[in-house]
């Protein structure tokens, strides 16, 4: 469920980076009050262990597939809820650097989308009540497998509008929708089933490990989520709001500066993508003749074919660029 | 310099690990502490620097008796290699790792940096320096944890299994810096080769009780002794037949 | 199991990587993490129907992996296991917006078609940049620099402390995974139902371990402050080279070089 960068446009990811920065910063306070100093250790392992069981394949019966687990439930089960989204983030970071699962300025959206929903709403609201009149096997297995199929449906449904958001896909929304939340509720009810079956298993050999996270009535006494709610939004309007004014997608700051610097009308393209395609299609039935100074019937950028034959050849001559640079720093060893 | 007296300790579930132990070392002293698995070695140590509390009993580092409100002074004073450098190197970078100990006693950089230095150098390992542990050897990751002990300047060190998991090179390595090393060791093994050439006195534990104690010529030969501590006799010393 | 290992490797290949000392390596850890960052913004602000711009962006890890020594085939490999997400939301485009941009011959090109270009061309550049990132920059120095962008020093640590134990992690699964699998024949991988006792070991022993490491930093005083290293300062040639990079990064997203070149051939 990871974006990738290439589908979320400056603003969205901008927002969400803000977002869940804010998430951060709110779980930081929280832990700093009542984190005692043997947890950093414990979240810094449980992090690597996350890591790791995510690469571990297991087979589904009776469909010749495998899944993985996700981490978010588990280790808000194990770790408490803002310890476990602290730790979930820093996998995600650690994920997104090393295997470009996502990416860096998508890593908010999926720190949201992925630690958020699981750790800091679902956990508290689902998992923690259904048990909290005493852990049994039912209770447990019924918090698991409910807790991870509504974070995963939450996750899913913000990929669906994020990437909508970010308009860099043409799929409808309901197309979209019908595709992620039945194929999640799938992935949900098989990673509630184990997640269950890992809790179960620590259960019986150190309840104390989730009595101690589930009863914290210390941290859900306060757990004003409300408050949460509202500094993350205050956090991500402000932030968000001055990123966007930088660079959002349409007519935004990029593209103003752009306009008032070079004074060209490159600009024009961010009309409305349909009528820009509309007026664009009715001008194409014949090939109109393109100079350098008509840019502006150019304009829809790349919608040509002297367009696409110069962006074919400036991406040959970057490569070409990088061989000559390549050929003179061998020669330089050489003679060194 | 070490003196122990009538020390027992159970774990939280019951299990008695440690009774009724009374032990005394004296300053540059290097004892080897040896015993089957579960003799209750890492349970002792853990005692003696205070990581876990004695049930009852007393232990002593000169006239500062281990007990919670001297902790920090106990830390400062006595230092412990673990049985798995894993665990004793959590930094990213050697460097970093090395100087925790120094920087959590508020030196300055500069001082931190001399300790740090000085501890890489007389351990012959200050290559190593910027490295990141992970991708260390299991010798190098052991000689860095004797390196982030060392830095601290303690009068006591304690270490639990410094040759296991070693080839015979770096096994080497450890055994001559441990003999370099001028401060009171007590070393926890089942290497009794090693014992035999780094330690003057030999202390058994068996069942959480001090089986035998006296000079490694002494225990180490006796091969009867050893083999009632569920031991046998150091390699070196078995004839071949 | 491909996937312990795999990432074993990848990792393994891009940490040695970043040990080299080339030009780029030298740079600055923030000021490479600043212009990662804005190169990833400007690639991606360019509308779905804007290729030509974009391609301008070809030039930046092109000549960065020539400089740093970084060879391709591992990046390539990255790549290909990146794309295909944004392959199948590039190609739902190629279904849902049929309208011809132009005509090469008889042959309509569309909007669509274009614009799953422009995906896949984003993708590229953007995963490119940020392995480029970590293949020349340590994760260490990353995550300090993280500090001088005001991150919270707890999740920091998070992140050291989890990178720390990555590999000592998946040499444990592996181990864990050996020793299943040899004793399951025929088995692919671990079953569903197996998973609570595996993973469950797994925790417990962590949770050990996580105990174990706590008690060391015990014994060198440790008092809940981990991180003391402060990221290192930047100097003037620093704050030089990034302002020239991102001046050059900005001055390409006002020129498009690639219709540029495109109207002159034409
Ligand atoms: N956390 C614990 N809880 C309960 N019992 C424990 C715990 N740790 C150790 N024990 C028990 O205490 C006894 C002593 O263990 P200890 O680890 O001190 O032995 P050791 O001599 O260091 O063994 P080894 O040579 O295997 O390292 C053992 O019987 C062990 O089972
Ligand atoms: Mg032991």
């Amino acid at each position: 469920m990871h974006m990738a960068d290439a589908l979320v446009s400056p603003a969205v990811g901008g927002i969400m980076l803000a977002a869940s920065a804010g998430a951060i910063a709110y779980s930081t306070y929280k832990c700093k009050d009542d984190l005692d100093e043997k947890k950093i250790p414990l979240m810094g392992v449980m992090g690597a262990v996350i890591f790791a069981g995510q690469m571990i394949n297991f087979t589904i019966p009776g469909t010749g597939s495998s899944g993985h687990i996700g981490g978010g439930i588990l280790l808000a089960a194990l770790l408490g809820p803002y310890p476990a989204f602290l730790t979930l983030s820093a996998v995600l970071l650690i994920q997104a650097l090393f295997f470009a699962d996502g990416g860096l300025l998508a890593l908010g959206a999926n720190i949201w989308n992925m630690g958020f929903y699981a750790c800091l709403l679902i956990y508290p609201l689902v998992f923690r009540p259904l048990v909290k009149k005493g852990i049994t096997k039912g209770r447990l297995t019924l918090a698991a497998v409910l807790s991870v199929v509504l974070a995963l449906q939450l996750g899913a449904f913000s990929v669906v509008v994020e990437t909508l958001a970010s308009g860099v896909t043409e799929l409808p929304f309901t197309a979209f929708v019908a595709l992620m939340q039945p194929i999640h509720l799938a992935i949900g009810l098989v990673e509630g089933l184990v997640t269950a079956g890992i809790l179960l298993f620590v259960y019986n050999m150190r309840p104390e490990l989730i009595e101690a996270s589930a009863h914290n009535q210390k941290l859900k006494s306060d757990l004003p989520l409300k408050k949460v709610m509202a500094s993350l939004l205050i956090f991500a309007v402000v932030v968000g709001g001055g990123l966007s004014l930088f660079a959002s997608s349409n007519p935004d700051g990029l593209e103003w500066a752009m306009e008032n610097v070079a004074g060209t009308a490159e600009l024009e393209s961010t009309g409305d993508v349909y009528d820009t395609a509309e007026s664009v299609q009715s001008s194409t039935a014949f090939m109109p003749d393109y100079s350098l100074k008509s840019s502006e019937d150019g304009s829809a950028v790349g919608t040509s074919l002297s367009g696409v034959i110069g962006g074919g050849i400036t991406l040959l001559l970057a490569a070409g660029t990088g061989a000559l640079i390549y050929f003179v720093k061998k020669r330089k060893e050489k003679t060194a | 310099m070490l003196e122990i007296s009538d020390l027992s300790y159970s774990y939280p579930d019951g299990h008695q690990a440690i009774e009724k132990i009374s032990l005394n070392l004296g300053a540059g002293e290097s004892v080897a502490l040896v015993g089957a698995n579960g003799a209750g070695k890492s349970s002792f140590f853990k005692l003696i620097i205070g990581i876990a509390a004695a049930s009852s009993g007393l232990i002593k580092i000169d006239e500062l008796s281990v007990e919670k409100k001297t902790l920090k002074e106990v830390r400062q004073r006595v230092g412990m290699v673990f049985q798995n450098p894993d665990d004793q190197l959590f930094m990213t970078k050697v460097y970093d790792d090395v100087a925790f100990g120094p920087r959590n006693q508020l030196l300055s950089d500069s001082e931190v940096d001399e300790k740090v230095m000085a501890a890489l150098e007389q351990l012959d390992i200050l290559h190593l320096k910027d490295r990141m542990p992970h991708r260390l050897s299991g010798g190098e990751k052991r000689m860095i944890a004797i390196a982030t002990v060392l830095c601290m300047d303690p009068e006591l060190i304690l270490f639990d299994e410094p040759s296991s998991f070693l080839d015979p090179k770096a096994r080497r390595k450890v055994i001559q810096t441990l003999k370099k090393l001028t401060m009171t060791k007590l070393i926890a093994t089942h290497d009794l080769d090693m014992a035999l050439e780094v330690c003057d006195r030999v202390v058994i534990l068996n069942k959480g009780k001090i089986f035998a104690d006296g000079p490694v010529k002494e225990i180490l030969y006796d091969e009867k002794l050893l083999l009632e501590a569920n031991l046998e006799l150091p390699l070196g010393l078995q004839k071949i037949n | 199991m491909t996937g312990i290992s795999e990432s074993m490797s990848t990792i393994n290949s891009l940490e040695e990587l970043a040990d080299k000392k080339t030009i780029i390596h030298q740079i600055h850890p923030r000021v490479k993490l600043i212009l990662t960052l804005l190169y990833i913004v400007l690639v991606i602000s360019y509308k779905p129907y804007d290729i030509t711009g974009l391609t301008f962006y070809a030039f930046y890890p092109i000549i960065l992996m020539v400089l740093g020594e970084i060879p391709f085939m591992p990046l390539f490999k990255r790549l290909l296991i990146a794309l295909p997400f944004s392959f199948f939301a590039g190609l739902s485009n190629i279904f849902f917006d049929r309208q011809a941009a132009f005509f090469i011959g008889s042959l309509p090109i569309t909007f669509g078609l274009i614009s799953f270009f422009s995906i896949m061309l984003k993708t590229i550049f953007t995963v490119m940049a940020v392995l480029i990132l970590i293949a020349t920059t340590s994760m260490p120095k990353i995550a300090y620099q993280l500090l001088s962008f005001k991150l919270p020093q707890m999740i920091v640590e998070q992140i050291m402390l989890t990178y720390r134990y990555i590999s000592v992690l998946l040499q444990e699964v592996s181990s864990m995974y050996t020793a299943y699998i040899l004793r399951s024949p025929g088995a692919k991988g671990i079953k569903m139902q197996d998973m609570g006792v595996f993973v469950g070991q797994l925790l417990l022993r962590s949770f050990d371990r996580a105990e174990n490491i706590y008690m060391a930093m015990k014994c060198r005083g440790y008092d809940g402050k981990f991180l003391y290293a402060k990221p290192q300062p930047m100097i003037k040639s620093d704050w030089m080279i990034l302002l020239m990079t991102a001046g050059l990064l900005f001055l390409m997203r006002f020129f498009d070089l690639g219709l540029f070149i495109g109207n002159f051939v034409r």
